[in-house]
C-alpha cells in the first residue's frame, strides 16, 4: 500500500484532507483485496457443498444397500430394491465407444486442418467446428431421437444384424430386435456430440508445433505422414491427451443426448442394439417422479457415483499429463 | 544413398502416406458431413414450425397448437439472473487468484477444485441445489433454477478471467503502482480494462453454455405451464420443455420442441460469434 | 549478369549451380536473378545485412518454400545438372541429398538414438547391430559421442543448446546427404559451442558440400573458401573468401566487410 510521505509532519488542512484520503482508499483497497479472497472461498466451499450434500442425501440408500448396491442390476420403485449396477454399465461403455470412434476421427480431422487443408478453407472450417462445440446437447438428443434412431433401424440395424447373425461372437454383440434406439445409438450419438470438442482442441494443439521442427522433419525427406506420425503427435501428446480426457470427462457426465435415445431399461444385454440405461439418464427420467425417501436417496447416490467417476478420471488425466511433462524434460 | 531412382521401400513410404492422408480427409468429410447435416435437419424441422404465435402464445396442453412465450422468458430470467449471480462471483475469485493470490496455497486449491467444477455433470450440479435449496423451500422454483446455473457458469468465468489477467503486462501494473495507485485501483483501472474484451469474452461463453443446460433444471426450477416470472415458483423454460414435448406422442408438442431447439442453437451460435468477434477485437487492439 | 560475380558457369566441379533465380513471397520479389555455384567438397559462406535473401536462397536449394502456398521460385538451380526446381521433382528424395540445420536446435520429441535412427530408417532397412553402427559413426562426425555414448536413451531435449544442435548435425549427417546447408547454425549458441560447431564445419567439408548462412563476418572468414555476399536480394559479390575480405571489388561489399553498414 502507498503510504505517502508527508513532508515536514504539518498538521495543515490539506494534509489532514490527504490523511484523511489516504486512509480511505486503504481501507478500499484492504476491502476489495478481502472481496476476491472471499469469492475464492466461496468457489471452494460449493465444492464442499457439492460433495457434501450429495453424500448426506444418498446415506439412506447406502446404509439400507451396502456394497451391493454397486452390483446389484435390480431397479425396481415397487419393490424398493434399487441396484447401481445397469447405470454405471451404461455410463462407462456408452463412453468408451463414443470415445473409440471420436479421438481416430477428430484427430484425423486436426491433422487435415492443420497438414492438407488449403489455406483460405482453414478458418472458415475451424470456426465451423469450434461453433458447433457449442451446440447444446439437446439438439443431438432430438435428432438422435427423430430421425438417427428411426433411420438405424429401418436400414442399418437390420442390415448389420444379417450381416453377423451367424458369427461367433459378433452375432450376440449385434442382436436383434432392431429397436432403433439402444446402447449403440446412444454411443454414436455421443461420440457425434464429443468430436467437435476432441477435433477442436487437437487442432489448436498440433498448430503450435513449432514449423521449425516440422521443417526439420521435412529436411530429412520425411512425407507429411511421418511427419505428423513422428512430430508433431509426439511433440503435442500432451495437449491431445488432455483434450481427450476432457472429452471423456464429458461424454460420462452427458445428459440430454442420451436421455432420449438410450431406451431406458434398467439391464445389461449382451446386445449392443439393446436398450440400457446411464447414471445421468436415469436421473433425469425418474428424478421427479420418486417416491419415498429410499428411492430419491437412491437417485443421489447415482450422482454421487457419477461425480466421482468423472472425478477419478479428471485425477488420472492430470497425473498423466504431469508425469508425461516432467518426461519431456521441459 | 538412393540418387533418384524408386526403390520399392521409398515406393511403399509413399503408399503409406496417401493413405493416412485419405484417411484424414476423409475423418474430415465424415465429421462436417455428418454435423452439417444435423444442423440442416434442426433449421428445416424448426423453420417449418416457426410462426408469430410461437412467440405471442403459452405452452399449449397435449393436443393443442400454442407457442413457447412462457419457455422463452422463462429461459431470459433462468439466464440473467444465473449470470449475474456467477459472473461477478467467478470474475472476482479469478481476480483472486491471478492478481492477489498467485503463489498461495488457496489459489493453488481453488484452481484445482476449479478444474473439477468446471467438469462436474451438470446433473449432478442440479441435484446440490436440490439437496440445499428445494428441500428447504419445500417447492421448486426459479431462483432454485438460476442458482444451479450460476454454478455452472462460475468455473467458466473464473478460468477464463485468470487467463486473461495473467495476459495483462506486469509492467503495466507497475507503472500505475509507480504513480501511487493502491493494488485494488490498479486491479480495476488498469487489468481489467487491459483484459476487457477477454473477460466479456468469457462471460459471453459461459451465458452460451447455460443457455442450453436442461439437466440441471429439471428438478430445480422444473417446469411451468402458464406464464410465471415469480422467482419462488417453477418457472419454465426451453430446453425442459423441449425435453418434455420431444418425448410425448403429441405432433404439436414435437414441432414445438424442434422449433424451440432451433430458437436455442440460434441464440447459442449468436452469442458464440460474439464471443469470437470480440476476442478478435481484443487481440488486436 | 553482375560484373562482380567471379565463377565459370559450366565449372565441371559445380556440385550445386544456380543460374538466374528469381524468388516471390506472394507480389514481393524477394531474390532477383541470382546466380552462383557451390563447388563440390567446398564450404560456401553466403553473407549480407538482415533481409538481403541470404536464408531464403538456402530454402529454395532444398525447396523448402515448397511448403507454404503463395511462395515460388523461377529460374535454375542445378543439382549435378538436373534441375531441382522442375515441378515433377520428387522432393522427399531432394531432402535426402541436400540436408538442412536449421538457426535453432530442433531436436525430434524422442531419445538421442532415435533422432538419428529414425531419418536413416527412412532409407535403409539396418538390422540392430548395423544401425548402432550407424548412429555412433554419425554421433562421432559430430563429435558428440563421447558426450552421449552413456545415455542414448535419454530425450533429446535433455542436452544442452549446443549439443543439441550438434545432435541436429550428426541426424543430418547420417542419412547420408551430398549437400548440407546450414541457415546461422551458431546463432543462438553461446562462444564455446560455436566454437566446436565451426571446428565440426571445417572437419565435414571435403566429404560434403556446404553452404552456410551467416551474419557473423569473421565466422564466413573462418569457415569458408567461398563467399558470396547479398544485399537487398541481389547477388552483388562472389569470390573466393580472402578475395572478398581483402580486396572486394564491389563498393557494397566493401562498406559491408569494412563495418561501414550491416
Amino acid at each position: 500500500m502507498a503510504e505517502i510521505a508527508i513532508r515536514g509532519g504539518t498538521t495543515d488542512s490539506t494534509s489532514v484532507a490527504r490523511a484523511a484520503r489516504i486512509r480511505r482508499l486503504a481501507f478500499n483497497d484492504a476491502f476489495f483485496r478481502r472481496l476476491t479472497q472471499a469469492a475464492a472461498i466461496i468457489v471452494l466451499v460449493i465444492l464442499g457443498g457439492v460433495i457434501l450434500s450429495l453424500i448426506d442425501g444418498s446415506l439412506p440408500a447406502f446404509q439400507k444397500f451396502g456394497f451391493g448396491f454397486f452390483v446389484n442390476q435390480v431397479w425396481n420403485p415397487v419393490t424398493k430394491k434399487f441396484g447401481a449396477l445397469a447405470p454405471i454399465y451404461g455410463t462407462v461403455v456408452t463412453s468408451a465407444i463414443a470415445m473409440l470412434i471420436a479421438v481416430p476421427l477428430g484427430i484425423g480431422i486436426a491433422v487435415f486442418l492443420t497438414e492438407l487443408c488449403p489455406p483460405a478453407l482453414r478458418r472458415p472450417v475451424g470456426i465451423a467446428i469450434e461453433l458447433l462445440a457449442g451446440i447444446p446437447s439437446i439438439i443431438y438428443g432430438i435428432w438422435g431421437l427423430f430421425i438417427f434412431a428411426p433411420f438405424l433401424q429401418q436400414y442399418a440395424q437390420p442390415a448389420i444384424i444379417a450381416a453377423f447373425g451367424n458369427v461367433p461372437v459378433l452375432s450376440s454383440l449385434f442382436a436383434g430386435p432392431p429397436y432403433g434406439i439402444g446402447m449403440l445409438t446412444a454411443s454414436l450419438i455421443l461420440a457425434i456430440m464429443v468430436l467437435p470438442f476432441v477435433a477442436s482442441i487437437s487442432r489448436d494443439v498440433f498448430g503450435a508445433v513449432p514449423p521449425m521442427l516440422k521443417e526439420s522433419a521435412y529436411g530429412i525427406g520425411c512425407t507429411t505422414w511421418e511427419v505428423v506420425r513422428n512430430v508433431v503427435i509426439p511433440f503435442s501428446r500432451v495437449g491431445v491427451i488432455g483434450g481427450v480426457m476432457l472429452g471423456l470427462g464429458r461424454a460420462l457426465g452427458e445428459t440430454m443426448a442420451v436421455t432420449f435415445v438410450i431406451g431406458n431399461a434398467h439391464k445389461i444385454s449382451p446386445s449392443l442394439f439393446a436398450p440400457g440405461t446411464t447414471i445421468s439418464a436415469t436421473i433425469a427420467n425418474e428424478f421427479t417422479e420418486a417416491v419415498g425417501d429410499l428411492y430419491t436417496s437412491s437417485l443421489i447416490a447415482l450422482g454421487l457415483i457419477l461425480f466421482m467417476i468423472t472425478f477419478v478420471v479428471l485425477a488420472i488425466a492430470r497425473i498423466m499429463l504431469m508425469r508425461l511433462e516432467a518426461q519431456a524434460g521441459r | 544413398m538412393p540418387a533418384g531412382t524408386i526403390s520399392p521401400f521409398y515406393a511403399a513410404r509413399r503408399w503409406r502416406n496417401r493413405i493416412w492422408m485419405s484417411l484424414s480427409v476423409v475423418a474430415a468429410a465424415i465429421g462436417l458431413i455428418g454435423l452439417f447435416m444435423i444442423l440442416v435437419v434442426l433449421f428445416w424441422q424448426g423453420f417449418s414450425g416457426l410462426s408469430p404465435a410461437v412467440f405471442t402464445q403459452m405452452t399449449p396442453p397435449p393436443g393443442s397448437s400454442g407457442g413457447l412465450l412462457n419457455a422463452i422468458v422463462g429461459s431470459l430470467i433462468l439466464t440473467v439472473v444465473g449470470v449475474l449471480v456467477g459472473a461477478p462471483l467467478g470474475l472476482l475469485a479469478g481476480t483472486y487468484l491471478a492478481e492477489y493470490g498467485r503463489h498461495t496455497r488457496l489459489a493453488s486449491v481453488v484452481r484445482f477444485i476449479n478444474d473439477i467444477l468446471l467438469s462436474a455433470p451438470s446433473i449432478v450440479i442440479g441435484l446440490f441445489i436440490y439437496e440445499v435449496v428445494v428441500v428447504p423451500m419445500g417447492h421448486f422454483s426459479a431462483i432454485a433454477g438460476c442458482l444451479a446455473l450460476a454454478v455452472l457458469v462460475v468455473p467458466v468465468v473464473l478460468r477464463t478471467t485468470e487467463d486473461m489477467l495473467n495476459l495483462v503486462p506486469n509492467t503495466l501494473r507497475e507503472a500505475g503502482a509507480a504513480l501511487g495507485m493502491p493494488r485494488s485501483v490498479v486491479i480495476r483501472r488498469i487489468s481489467y480494462r487491459a483484459a476487457k474484451a477477454g473477460l466479456v469474452t468469457g462471460v459471453l461463453l459461459a451465458v452460451a453454455r447455460i443457455s442450453g443446460e436442461t439437466a440441471p433444471l429439471l428438478f430445480t426450477a422444473l417446469n411451468n405451464q402458464f406464464w410465471s416470472t415469480d422467482l419462488t415458483q417453477p418457472i419454465s423454460s426451453l430446453p425442459v420443455v423441449i425435453f418434455q414435448f420431444a418425448l410425448s406422442p403429441y405432433k404439436e408438442w414435437q414441432q414445438l420442441a424442434w422449433t424451440g431447439a432451433l430458437i436455442i442453437t440460434l441464440a447459442v451460435l449468436a452469442l458464440s460469434i460474439c464471443a469470437r468477434a470480440l476476442a478478435a477485437r481484443g487481440a488486436t487492439e | 549478369m553482375n560484373t562482380a560475380v567471379n565463377f565459370n558457369q559450366s565449372a565441371a566441379n559445380s556440385k550445386v549451380l544456380v543460374r538466374g533465380l528469381d524468388f516471390y513471397y506472394g507480389a514481393t520479389h524477394a531474390l532477383k536473378n541470382v546466380s552462383l555455384s557451390l563447388y563440390d567438397g567446398e564450404v560456401t559462406a553466403f553473407i549480407g545485412p538482415s533481409g538481403c535473401g541470404k536464408s531464403t536462397l538456402l530454402r529454395v536449394l532444398n525447396r523448402m518454400y515448397d511448403l507454404y502456398p503463395g511462395q515460388r521460385a523461377e529460374g535454375e538451380v542445378l543439382l549435378d545438372g538436373k534441375n531441382i526446381l522442375a515441378p515433377d521433382l520428387d522432393l522427399n528424395l531432394l531432402r535426402s541429398r541436400v540436408g538442412m540445420v536449421f538457426q535453432k536446435p530442433t531436436p525430434f520429441p524422442m531419445t538421442i538414438y532415435e533422432n538419428i535412427a529414425f531419418g536413416v530408417r527412412l532409407y535403409e532397412k539396418l538390422p540392430k547391430s548395423e544401425m548402432d553402427g550407424r548412429v555412433e559413426s554419425a554421433l562421432r562426425r559430430a563429435a558428440l559421442w563421447t558426450e552421449v555414448k552413456d545415455k542414448l536413451k535419454a530425450s533429446g531435449l535433455s542436452l544442452s543448446g549446443g549439443q543439441q544442435q550438434r545432435l541436429c548435425i550428426a541426424r543430418t549427417v547420417a542419412i547420408k546427404p551430398e549437400v548440407i546447408l546450414l541457415d546461422e547454425p551458431a546463432s543462438a549458441l553461446d562462444p564455446i559451442s560455436t566454437a566446436k560447431i565451426e571446428e565440426l564445419i571445417d572437419e565435414l567439408s571435403g566429404d560434403y558440400t556446404i553452404a552456410i548462412v551467416t551474419h557473423n563476418m569473421q565466422q564466413a572468414a573462418r569457415v569458408s573458401r567461398y563467399t558470396a555476399f547479398m544485399y537487398l536480394g541481389e547477388m552483388v559479390e562472389f569470390d573466393e573468401t580472402n578475395k572478398i575480405f581483402t580486396s572486394p571489388r564491389d563498393k557494397r561489399a566493401q562498406d559491408y566487410v569494412t563495418g561501414r553498414f550491416g
